[in-house]
């Protein structure tokens, strides 16, 4: 069977199509902002790392996480963070971790780790850290967190 | 405290996409994901089938048996609707169902239907971004349609009315659950205020609330006395919406998404989806919380072993297909042709649950509520007789988890 209507872009024709932006609200800071405030943080969270403040370093990497269209270079930034504590983490830590962190940070994870997962060998990412780091975060967060970091229009 | 009652009305293990009992509840109303409705009456403890109503040419998406005009509404993806009415058949004397074709005026199929709370409209969801509002004509002897359409940017889900028969809740696919004005002026009076507005002209957009992740909104539902409104999205969450506050309190949960929810008093719901399970939520206008399950998954091994001997209570993830791939994954073991005898599930109903709809009680002090979904089961559930979570809930479900 021709399926090659199937790539046929229809919604070019339709004068009132439903457009990326309009499904989630834009992030109100300045692009430039954004890169700021994420190179705010990476300072900050090399410092509770230093200390060995994995939760504290965490929950800064994950709250005001960028997203949405021309902040690249900070969503860059900040899941480079994010890497540098997921690999200093013991695997022994992590159940104690992710269960201290709050709902909506265990959420913004989740998006990390499937992010991460989707760009095999950038930087120093595993693929072993983040299965580790997946299965106890859904041992804690349930399959709820699995499907909200799918749903979520709001891509890190 | 009665346990569940189970009924397998398909006998082919085909869905139930829809269904509605009439007013004492001796006869139901389903579909079982065909083009016909199919009638079933009570006979003792079975459910046996009397009629089937032909008129719909692609699937039926929702019914709704009215229960004091006695007249059914009918929803299908063919973009039409039917209202079903019984008279006597002109040769044989014997009570059958007739059509009437509502012109829809939608290009896209129906989704959801529902009478309101009069029973002198319907309001029908769509893909066409539309909602159709429909009342009747007495004059040009037809159902007349009106479209609330601003400002629905894509398909709608599911609608549910408010109890002044004027207010109607849409949840729809651009992430939004609504509050819409259908006031149709030859119909209603007019409304008191309420805490969702004074002036209601027809399609004045009374709320609008958006997911709290991104989900698309599955299933909507004022409270028993209108002034609340829950809604339950794909973001696995279900959020209740005081507008006098204002104040939102959303439940983000561990297991998987929600379809459909109908409140059984005004301080508690019975939400249930994708978890195969009916969850029950309670609180008030001070918060809200998940208090437990009417599934009670250790209850099945007293209750004859039917469900017992699973190797762990993991729920959907480790499901036959799950093991299957597992299996091949870790062990180059192929899925053996039909041997499909371990995917039976822990709770009652082994596929999501599609529907769950007040069965006894009245409104604002409904005691059992029934469900069906895609395992063609239509189950019964007390609402008193709830599982907390903890050990034997959702938690105890999810420990066992291995992705």
């Amino acid at each position: 069977m021709d399926v090659n209507f199937r790539k046929i872009d229809i919604d070019q024709y339709d004068e009132d199509v439903l457009l990326e932006s309009e499904l989630y609200e834009p992030d109100p800071r300045d692009p430039a902002q954004v890169v700021s405030d994420a190179k705010q943080k990476a300072t900050a969270v090399r410092s509770s790392l230093a200390k060995g403040d994995i939760v504290g370093a965490l929950t800064l990497a994950l709250t005001d996480a960028p997203y949405g269209p021309n902040v690249d270079e900070a969503k860059n930034l900040n899941l480079q963070t994010l890497v540098s504590i997921l690999n200093s983490t013991k695997s022994s830590e992590i159940p104690g971790v992710v269960k201290s962190l709050p709902p909506d940070s265990q959420d913004t994870l989740m998006k990390y780790l499937y992010k991460g997962m989707a760009l095999p060998g950038w930087g120093d990412l595993s693929g072993s850290v983040l299965l580790v780091w997946h299965e106890k975060l859904t041992e804690a967060a349930g399959t709820g967190c699995i499907v909200r970091a799918m749903t979520d229009r709001r891509l890190v | 405290m009665a346990p569940p009652e189970i009924y397998p009305l398909a006998q082919t293990q085909a869905a139930i996409t829809s269904h509605s009992f009439n007013a004492d509840r001796s006869e139901v109303a389903v579909s079982l994901n065909s083009n016909d409705v199919q009638i079933f009456a009570r006979e003792g403890h079975e459910w046996k089938p009397t009629e089937t109503l032909s008129e719909h040419d692609k699937l039926i998406t929702s019914i709704d048996w009215a229960p004091n005009s006695n007249r059914i509404v009918t929803a299908a993806q063919d973009r039409n609707a039917y209202v079903w009415q019984q008279s006597p058949d002109p040769q044989t004397g014997r009570m059958i169902w007739k059509p009437t074709l509502v012109l829809l005026r939608i290009n896209r199929a129906a989704t959801h239907v529902r009478w309101s709370p009069n029973e002198d409209k319907f309001a029908v969801a769509s893909g066409a971004r539309a909602i159709a509002i429909c009342s009747f004509d007495p004059e040009g002897d037809w159902w007349v349609s009106r479209l609330l359409k601003k400002p629905i940017r894509s398909t709608v889900h599911s609608v549910d009315w408010h109890p002044n028969n004027v207010l109607l809740a849409a949840g729809s696919a651009d992430m939004k659950a609504r509050v819409f004005s259908a006031y149709i002026k030859d119909v209603d009076k007019r409304p008191a205020a309420s805490v969702w507005g004074e002036k209601l002209p027809f399609n004045t957009v009374c709320g609008e609330y958006t997911s709290p992740t991104g989900g698309w909104v599955h299933a909507v539902g004022f409270s028993p006395s209108g002034d609340a409104l829950a809604f339950a999205s794909h973001d696995s969450s279900i959020s209740i919406v005081y507008p006098g506050g204002p104040a939102i309190y959303t439940i983000k949960l561990t297991s998987l998404p929600l379809l459909t929810l109908t409140w059984t008093n005004e301080n508690s719901l019975i939400a249930a989806g994708h978890d195969c399970q009916p969850l029950v939520f309670s609180g008030s206008d001070g918060g809200w919380e998940l208090t437990g399950s009417l599934d009670d998954p250790n209850s099945a091994k007293s209750a004859g072993g039917s469900r017992a001997g699973l190797a762990s209570p993991v729920g959907r993830l480790n499901s036959a297909a799950f093991n299957t791939f597992r299996n091949a994954d870790t062990r180059g073991i192929g899925s053996a042709p039909g041997g499909s005898g371990e995917s039976e599930l822990f709770t009652v109903h082994q596929n999501t649950i599609t529907s769950v709809r007040p069965y006894a009680g009245t409104p604002g002090a409904v005691t059992r509520v029934s469900t069906s979904g895609l395992d063609g089961k239509l189950v019964v559930w007390d609402v008193n007789q709830v599982t907390p979570v903890g050990a034997t809930g959702l938690a105890g479900r999810m420990a066992g988890l291995r992705v």
